[in-house]
């Protein structure tokens, strides 16, 4: 139940409208009561061939509480429902509040991309705690204990009879089956994730599946496995069914028992007969409101799980105070013996590196995918908590990040466009900018084509690769900032206009220190240093010519770059 | 209603069970309805004393009894048919995409398919497990109350009748009424829900440009104007179930009125079957109701239905094969005849392709990306067939030859290796290798220079390597394809080359082992390297999907031809 403190403190915000839903819920509950035991008066007066004006006020009566009972159900799902997604417009802003600080350092330790559509995921079966979990059983109470009030005034141990069936259909059933539920749905979700894992396999090795013949096996075990994930699911289903079953019975069996007791107590003559078919149509619609119990523990269980996992992905952690941290001029960037791994692989990305990028100078890191460039940038950007980075001889630890971003020009491998305009998308750079600069800043990339008020759609999918490459460095060219981090900025875009970029790019970053870390090796003879790691580690360092004349690491990249035969590149 | 009609049928039994399950219902409901009644009547009218109905009790209790078994037996009924449904959907759909060629399962997003396979299969459960029996019930027992109330009391019976049709036309007309309305808002709920992963996923740049802070109003924002959006389409949808309610009480309360005045004012009725109406009114509304409430969850399925549908009956792509087994002694003269090939969404129409490669030659296709070298690959491979003309392998269509002795004596080396999880052992002896020895195993490891790795890994070759071969690096993943290529020994290689990023000692790897495993074996190669492409016996220039050029390197550079235009642009920018 801890889990879910965060959620039912949300609730309380609520107020207004959970409050609203509740009387009208109620209200609903106990007309319907109200309207089932009158026509059961009603037929039982009739039969006594009563005046006709007592007639005419139980037929009124009915009538009244049947569209109030109609309207209040209206009103109920209403407001039931207005909390519900207000409630999860509040789970997302305070979820997104305690994830924000995390971000990027968080993605070290869950890589997958599917993390945040699984954030998504949970904070939305989160918003069914309200409606399906916390609300059902307090109408239930409320509308079970207005009925045995009114039923105590015929007969007493009626009403205990009630009180007992409440008890039994409205908490002990569904605890135990909440209980049973549990590992049901644990073991649901493993199999999902098998068969998930088969499927995928299936996808992105079917051309060496087929080559090698192992098709027909593949098919074999992925039937298999979908079989246990349907055989799980339907014993899941199956729970159900008997929870429901179970819950129908134990209501039935309670009416069935107000009916023996009700005719014992006429026969007795303890209770008057005009009562008897009262009580009983009482008792068959009072249990109407038991029915979503049977689906409580299902969304009982998915909001607790849902409110683990996202309590383990912003577990408790509390952001350091900084020192404010403001850069002057170019900085000067070093690291010393930095070696780091990932949390949760065995092999470290990068070994005992220890480089320094001096103030306003440009460098180039250079090496084969996989050898630890990108990795190195984001330690130095302090993406990752790494020891050994100092930049302007400051420790990094002691650096706040956002300082530090808010005074760098940063472009990564995966740059993130927004839904919206692409005058959207270049302001997030600087809000200041006017359309006259954005306008000059897609020129310089060779973007003049694109107007400001074009549409971007989600994660820039409507622009290719290069686009989007340009499109991130035209938003660096909206600030003037003394540090520069890019990360294969231009990896997409094709030789020529590469280099007008790249030419503007450097004529704007004149004094400031700039780290470029390269895919390609043509071009870098005007740089002051090159860095070139292998394996995670720093294996040379050295202007082109020096590194050139070595005959090295360097060079023996050099010689493999002019071994591709690039087409693509050279005729566009 | 179901597209899935003629796909998937329903063994009768099941059907017939529901049926079955469904009067049983109706006899339940009719009988606890009319028990109670009874005994109502004989203790207030009549004034029998309690031990005279107990045994109506006791079959009022069955009675209960009956209906829940019942409403178990056809939750158990639904649960069983939905997972077999899905099961063999599941198959059929893994069993299509397996028969289908390499080129349309990598065509298109693997994506999607994953998805139909997972999800919109899922989606077909509350369709057999929920709407079908529900359907079945909620036509059953109506009619049945309906009877009951008709022997009884014509006249409510006669309003019952009258009033039925209302609920369901209710639901159509209202439905129709909104459709529109709820559609032009769920575009907009669409719009707004994506805002929080769209955000989510760019938090990184948001970060990076100091905007994290200001983008929680937008999430605010958005997250309340879909709450507004949402609840415009709801409260359309409780207007209709208010409407609903409304007809359902106005019938209810019309009963009672009618039967309590004419008890009363014309006697003409007794309190038996007048109370029995009053019970059964409620059931036979609820069930219409339900009914109703049915279809609407049937609606949820139909899209998933369809796109399962679509998958399953799109045209089969597979690629043939026949009967006679290839000799494996050498390499056979591979032979591409009026080859004609397109894709579905047509980037470019292949014709009258021809090319003949003898055994052990080396062959490089090169040209810019989309011009057609990898799908030459795949038709070579016998991963796609010719929509026209023929592959021939020493001289017999390769459609006539089993697919066993094509494959074993092939080898594909691509930039992306499927490795699955299993030991690195495993990996490398897959398929038909499998019965290979430890040491030839370790041969293999060696040369394709694993050794390093293998020493570095906690359990050497035994070493588990992750789903997808995680863990691994490019490199080493493209020296494990190596490795099994080693231990195959093929009589033709394809080899699609590395563009850029492998390290220096990977490529060198990649270049000796292929000059060895080129001894033995042809070598067809979509060449991105110099030193390949210069010492092929034959290099094939495509462009949109044509051979504009073919030679060695010696010939095409005599010429003025594509190739050396290419060459001199090379060079010029090298030199630059």
């Amino acid at each position: 139940m801890k889990e879910l403190m965060g959620i039912f403190r949300l609730m309380l915000h609520q107020k207004r409208d959970i409050v609203l839903s509740i009387i009208f819920g109620v209200l609903a509950g106990i007309t319907a009561v109200g309207l089932f035991a009158a026509s059961g008066f009603l037929i039982s007066k009739a039969a006594l061939l009563p005046p006709i004006q007592t007639l005419a006020v139980l037929i009124a009566l009915q009538k009244i509480s049947s569209l109030t009972r109609a309207v209040s159900r209206y009103a109920e799902r209403y407001y039931s429902h207005r909390a519900t997604f207000t409630i999860l417009s509040d789970l997302r802003t305070t979820f997104y509040k305690r994830l924000e600080p995390l971000v990027p350092g968080i993605f070290a330790k869950y890589r997958s991309g599917d993390l945040l559509a699984r954030i998504v995921g949970d904070v939305e079966s989160l918003q069914n705690t309200f409606l399906r979990v916390v609300y059902p059983p307090i109408i239930l109470v409320l509308v079970f204990l207005c009925t045995i009030f009114f039923v105590s005034f015929f007969s007493l141990s009626v009403a205990l009879v009630l009180v007992f069936g409440l008890i039994l259909t409205g908490f002990i059933i569904p605890g135990w089956f909440a209980y049973r539920e549990q590992r049901f749905a644990r073991s649901v979700r493993a199999r999902r994730g098998e068969l998930s894992t088969e499927v995928t396999e299936l996808f992105q090795g079917y051309r060496d599946l087929k080559i090698y013949q192992q098709l027909g096996n593949k098919e074999a075990e992925l039937n298999a496995v979908a079989a246990r994930y349907v055989a799980e699911e339907k014993r899941n289903g199956l729970h159900a069914v008997s929870n429901l079953a179970l819950n129908t019975l134990a209501t039935l069996v309670i009416s069935w028992i107000v009916l023996g007791l009700g005719a014992y107590l006429v026969a007795d003559g303890q209770l008057d007969g005009v009562f008897l078919a009262l009580l009983v149509m009482t008792s068959l619609t009072v249990f109407e409101n038991a029915a979503p119990m049977a689906i409580l523990p299902g969304f009982f269980e998915d909001s607790r799980h849902a409110a683990r996992r996202l309590d383990d992905v912003v577990e408790a952690t509390t952001a350091p105070e900084y020192r404010p941290f403001e850069l002057a001029q170019a900085p000067e960037l070093s690291t010393e013996h930095v070696t780091f791994t990932f949390p949760g692989q065995d092999r470290p990305v990068l070994r005992d590196v220890s480089v320094t990028f001096p103030a306003g100078s440009k460098t180039a890191i250079v090496g084969a995918s996989g050898s630890g460039k990108s990795t190195l940038l984001q330690l130095l950007l302090r993406m990752y908590p790494a020891d050994g980075i100092r930049i302007e001889g400051t420790p990094g630890q002691e650096i706040n990040p956002e300082a530090l971003w808010k005074q760098s020009n940063v472009v990564l491998q995966q740059n993130h466009f927004f839904y919206g305009t692409i005058r959207d998308n270049l302001k997030l750079a600087s809000s200041e900018a006017t359309d006259e600069q954005m306008i000059e800043a897609l020129e310089h990339v060779g973007l003049s084509l694109l107007e400001l008020d074009d549409r971007v759609l989600e994660k820039g999918e409507n622009l290719s690769g290069g686009e989007k490459q340009r499109l991130a460095i035209a938003r660096i060219f909206l600030r003037q900032t003394p540090l520069y981090l890019l990360d294969e900025p231009t990896s997409s875009v094709d030789a020529l206009t590469e280099q007008t970029i790249l030419q503007h790019l450097f004529a704007r970053a004149a004094d400031a220190t700039l780290l470029l870390v390269s895919h390609r090796l043509a071009g870098l003879e005007t740089m002051d240093q090159i860095v070139v790691m292998e394996q995670g580690q720093v294996v040379e360092v050295g202007t082109y010519a020096d590194l050139m004349a070595k005959q090295g690491a360097f060079y023996a990249l050099k010689q493999v770059e002019q071994s591709v035969f690039t087409p693509d590149q050279l005729v566009r | 209603m179901n597209p899935l009609k003629g796909i998937i049928t329903i063994p009768r039994n099941i059907f017939i069970q529901l049926m079955l399950a469904a009067v049983l219902m109706g006899v339940a409901v009719i009988g606890q309805s009319y028990l109670i009644v009874i005994i109502v009547d004989r203790i207030f009218l009549q004034g029998n004393p309690f031990a005279a109905v107990i045994p109506l009790l006791g079959i009022l209790l069955g009675m209960l009894v009956l209906r829940v078994g019942v409403t178990y037996w056809n939750g158990r009924l639904g649960t069983s048919l939905a997972a077999r449904v899905k099961q063999d959907l599941r198959q059929a759909l893994v069993a299509k995409y397996t028969r289908n060629s390499v080129e349309s399962m990598l065509e298109g997003q693997s994506g999607q398919k994953v998805s139909i396979l997972m999800d919109s299969v899922d989606e077909m459960d509350s369709y057999y497990s929920q709407y079908l029996p529900k359907v079945i019930q909620t036509s059953i027992v109506p009619l049945m109350v309906l009877i009951a109330a008709f022997s009884y009391d014509w006249v409510t019976g006669l309003v019952m009748m009258i009033t039925a049709p209302f609920i369901p036309l209710f639901y159509i007309v209202i439905g129709i009424m909104t459709q529109k309305r709820a559609d032009t808002q769920l575009e907009k709920m669409n719009a707004f829900s994506g805002t929080f992963l769209d955000t989510l996923q760019g938090l990184t740049t948001l970060k990076l440009f100091g905007r994290a802070k200001a983008q929680q109003d937008v999430i605010e924002r958005s997250s309340l104007d879909f709450r507004d959006a949402t609840l415009t389409v709801l409260k359309l949808a409780f207007l209709s179930s208010l409407m609903l309610e409304f007809i359902s009480m106005l019938s209810m309360g019309m009963i009672a009125l009618e039967v309590s005045l004419r008890l009363i004012l014309f006697q003409s009725i007794t309190f038996v079957p007048a109370f029995l109406m009053l019970v059964l009114a409620p059931e036979y509304y609820l069930a219409l109701k339900e009914m109703g409430a049915a279809f609407h969850t049937g609606r949820g399925s139909v899209a998933a239905a369809k796109q399962i549908a679509a998958e399953l009956t799109e045209d089969d792509r597979s690629v043939a094969f026949g009967r006679t087994e290839l000799p494996a002694a050498r390499p056979p003269r591979i032979e591409l005849k009026d080859v004609a090939f397109s894709y579905r969404d047509a980037r470019f129409a292949m014709e009258q392709l021809n090319l003949t490669i003898e055994p052990y030659q080396k062959v490089a296709l090169i040209g810019r990306s989309g011009a057609g070298k990898s799908t030459v690959l795949q038709l070579l491979a016998g991963l796609a067939d010719p929509q026209d003309g023929q592959l021939l392998l020493d001289g017999q269509d390769r459609q006539t030859i089993t697919e066993s002795s094509w494959f074993s004596q092939l080898s594909y080396i691509s930039q992306h290796p499927y490795l699955y999880a299993g030991t690195l052992a495993d990996n490398i002896a897959i398929g038909e290798l499998r019965e290979a020895s430890r040491p030839a195993i370790e041969q293999a490891a060696s040369d394709a220079g694993l050794t390093e790795l293998i020493a570095q890994l906690p359990n050497g070759l035994d070493t588990v390597i992750g789903e997808g071969g995680r863990g691994l690096s490019g490199g080493e993943k493209q020296r494990v394809a190596l490795a099994r290529a080693f231990l195959k020994r093929p009589n033709v290689i394809l080899f699609d080359e590395p563009t850029t990023g492998l390290d220096v000692k990977t490529e060198r790897l990649l270049q000796e082992a292929m000059t060895v495993l080129g001894r033995e074996a042809t070598v067809i190669t979509v060449a991105h390297r110099l030193h390949t492409i210069e010492q092929s016996d034959q290099i094939v220039v495509l462009e949109a999907g044509r051979i504009v050029d073919r030679g060695t390197h010696e010939e095409l550079l005599g010429r003025e031809s594509e190739y050396a235009m290419m060459r001199a642009v090379q060079r010029g920018e090298e030199t630059r």
